[in-house]
């Protein structure tokens, strides 16, 4: 319960930041000054949440593929073959998350 | 470099392919029984790519090497290319990767109607029970055309990210700071800033500059392999049914 309290405080105090800094610089430009500081909190926390589960996953799979290897050293090559590609499929879903945190810094398509 | 109304990782796609054209022109020029220097080190190259197609869709797949064979290669070159100082790799540009992958999904495609017939390859988005076709097919069309976009993230997303990565590593961390201190020449400077930025090249040069030769290497295999399974997977339906 006080976890809880504690993580839900916390996270509003950070959400709020960007909010604050901005209110800070006294009149807020006409194009919504708080798009741009919540995106790059976005990106950030974005990518940060992807690549951490993206590192579990692929733990998981090179964890079973070095066991199959060690199991079966004749295997190795194709099990590592195998091991790779699924890495690569792994991989690509923390890099859609990267593709989107550029666009969100360097393109800015909302502003 | 850098010329006027042609974008860059245009500009080095025409570099790779004249580096690729050349080789295989010197290559070829003089082909003997027994190869020597560049024949034999293409040689060596090409039979890696046969083998892998063996491997991947069985006997039929060397009618495929030629495409299979300059795709990777040119994606490796362009990979290679952004490790070299002043050029520029064009697969870290989404238009030159999107062009590659799209060009997969046609040619799987194709073969896959051409090895069947168009009628027998659409029932192979049916999935095995036909009740559940109208749920199926949706289903493996979003796939299918997810597919060259996440051949075409993968490798803009790898080669993008490296750059972003020295970059990161070459300014926030104060490296042209660092040297800009030791060559001012303050007492200072030289005692932080010469070990401090001699410690930044070492990392650089020792473990980055590795890591993104392994990437360029890897992510050349992977885009060629999984061109290879998609292809073994439009092919492989004509030989079970």
């Amino acid at each position: 319960m006080r976890r809880s309290l504690m993580l839900t405080l916390m996270t509003w105090t950070v959400l709020s930041v960007p909010g604050l800094a901005v209110a800070a610089e006294g009149a807020a430009p006409a194009t919504g000054g708080w798009v741009g500081p919540f995106s790059v909190l976005a990106a950030g926390l974005g990518m940060a949440l992807a690549s951490g589960l993206c590192a579990l996953g692929q733990g998981r799979a090179a964890a079973a593929a070095v066991d199959a290897m060690a199991r079966q050293p004749g295997a190795a090559a194709r099990i590592q073959t195998a091991m790779i590609i699924g890495l690569a499929l792994i991989e690509s879903l923390a890099l859609y998350v990267f593709v989107i945190a550029a666009i969100l810094l360097f393109v800015q398509p909302v502003k | 470099m850098h010329i006027a109304g042609i974008p860059d990782h245009v500009l080095y796609t025409w570099l790779v392919m004249a580096v690729l054209i050349s080789v295989s022109f010197v290559a070829s020029r003089n082909v003997q029984l027994v190869p020597r220097g560049t024949q034999n080190f293409m040689e060596v190259v090409l039979e890696q790519f046969l083998a892998l197609l063996d491997d991947v869709i069985g006997h039929e797949g060397r009618r495929y090497l030629p495409w299979i064979a300059t795709l990777g290669l040119f994606i490796l070159v362009s990979n290679l290319m952004g490790l070299v100082p002043g050029l520029v790799a064009p697969t870290g540009n989404l238009n030159t990767t999107a062009a590659c992958a799209i060009t997969v999904f046609i040619l799987y495609h194709s073969i896959g109607i051409r090895k069947q017939g168009f009628l027998a390859y659409l029932k192979h988005f049916a999935g095995p029970v036909p009740l559940l076709a109208p749920l199926m097919f949706p289903i493996e069309l979003v796939s299918h055309f997810a597919r060259p976009l996440s051949l075409a993230l993968r490798l803009f997303g790898n080669m993008f990210g490296g750059h972003i990565l020295l970059a990161i590593i070459f300014l926030l961390t104060g490296f042209d700071g660092l040297i800009g201190w030791a060559l001012t020449g303050q007492l200072m400077g030289l005692l932080v800033g010469t070990p401090a930025g001699v410690l930044m090249i070492a990392f650089t040069t020792g473990f980055l500059l590795p890591l993104k030769i392994l990437v360029a290497f890897l992510q050349a295999f992977i885009f060629c392999m999984l061109s290879m399974l998609y292809i073994a997977g439009a092919v492989e339906e004509a030989e079970h049914q």
